[in-house]
């Protein structure tokens, strides 16, 4: 699959680069950046101000972060494609590798592995090995058990999607903050919005 | 090459911008202006249908075996003098906005009209978004076009910045922001 999509990648990217080091370069050389901790810690007390807003109705902070990040998605993908100018994917193992290697690396510079596909090749999981979002966070004990604290990154990825014609759900299936494994978010492919692709494209 | 105007079209095809460059000559209302952006999101509709299937087909099948570097837009270096300042680039850093060759997601669809006083150029993005440039020069140039590709891709640059990123600009409405005004302005003037 990464030798497909790479060869893939090669035509779209320029002549002989992986979508890796296009996504590398990108992050390097051509995107500004801001302080780490700044940007922690800001999402932090947002969460923070989420849950004393709904009263610790953590079901609720959930659907606000994603809601927000549903926001910031639908316009964050038109910088993503101002940045890069890759083509559209032909199948959802390409979505998954340009998310990984291009948007997380240029957006947050990390690069989730894709994994546990499902049957039909219509779902996958990005397991976060680092997440900025969450460096320095303990979730208090009323928290841990409902509170998806990076909920924001599943209503982006959503919002984005949606705006390229792929009608996606997103959610988080496991979070090292609630004691789990790994940070496991799942994005399932419901359907391509074949009526909304742009005329012009094939 | 003088733009005289540059437009955004949304993805449903209505005009969100319109900005003239040059003073003089013969103007549009912005009733035409509305008439002509759903005129052209209406005529790419139409290019691509009238695109022989044969050749679909053979565009298509061709694409999946060997790659197509003919598809992709060359790179034009630093439209005219280069950019002095590099914050004017908003959060695209660098010499330029970008600096490879690029793939056009307009590939069956209209990009370019030339009559004998003008010539105007149309860039789509894959979220239905369309830039267009009228330029003065009456053209046919492969050159200009890529010139008029690049310049379009560096303003879709300007919008993701100051447009997507103005809290108070609401998706598909008309745009009303002053730093892509400047910078649009600066971007032109370079050329």
């Amino acid at each position: 699959m990464s030798a497909n999509s790479a060869s893939i990648s090669a035509s779209s990217a320029g002549p002989k680069k992986s979508l890796k080091t296009f996504g590398d370069d990108i992050w390097k050389n051509k995107t500004a950046k801001i302080n780490a901790e700044l940007f922690t810690l800001t999402y932090g007390s947002i969460v923070s101000q989420l849950c004393t807003d709904f009263e610790r109705d953590f079901k609720k902070v959930n659907s606000q972060l994603y809601a927000m990040g549903y926001n910031i998605g639908v316009r964050l993908i038109e910088d993503f494609l101002a940045r890069t100018a890759l083509p559209r994917c032909d199948s959802l193992a390409q979505t998954s590798e340009v998310i990984s290697k291009c948007a997380f690396k240029i957006f947050l510079n990390v690069t989730p592995q894709v994994g546990n596909w499902s049957n039909n090749k219509d779902a996958f999981s990005l397991f976060l090995d680092e997440n900025p979002l969450s460096d320095f966070v303990e979730l208090p004990m009323d928290a841990a058990k409902e509170l998806w604290y990076s909920n924001i990154l599943c209503g982006v990825l959503r919002g984005a999607l949606e705006m390229v014609q792929m009608d996606c759900d997103v959610w988080f299936v496991n979070d090292v903050l609630r004691g789990g494994q790994s940070t496991e978010m799942r994005v399932k492919l419901n359907r391509i919005m074949k009526d909304e692709i742009p005329a012009g494209e094939d | 090459m003088a733009i005289q105007t540059i437009l955004v079209i949304n993805k449903s095809g209505g005009l969100v911008y319109q900005r003239d460059f040059i003073k003089t000559g013969a103007k549009l209302s912005s009733n035409e202006y509305l008439i002509l952006a759903g005129t052209l999101q209406g005529v790419v509709a139409i290019a691509s249908q009238v695109t022989p299937k044969a050749l679909q087909i053979s565009a298509k099948t061709g694409s999946k075996t060997a790659n197509e570097p003919s598809q992709l837009i060359p790179y034009v270096g630093s439209l005219g003098a280069p950019a002095q300042n590099l914050s004017d680039m908003g959060s695209f850093m660098g010499q330029d906005f970008f600096n490879e060759s690029f793939p056009s997601w307009n590939q069956s669809g209209l990009k370019h009209v030339t009559t004998d006083q003008l010539s105007m150029f149309l860039y789509q993005t894959l979220t239905g978004l369309k830039f267009v440039a009228i330029s003065t020069q009456s053209t046919t140039n492969a050159m200009a076009v890529s010139i008029a590709e690049n310049l379009l891709r560096k303003a879709y640059c300007l919008y993701a910045d100051y447009v997507m990123k103005n809290p108070f600009h609401d998706p598909e409405m008309p745009i009303k922001c002053e730093l892509f005004d400047t910078h649009l302005a600066e971007l032109v003037g370079q050329l």
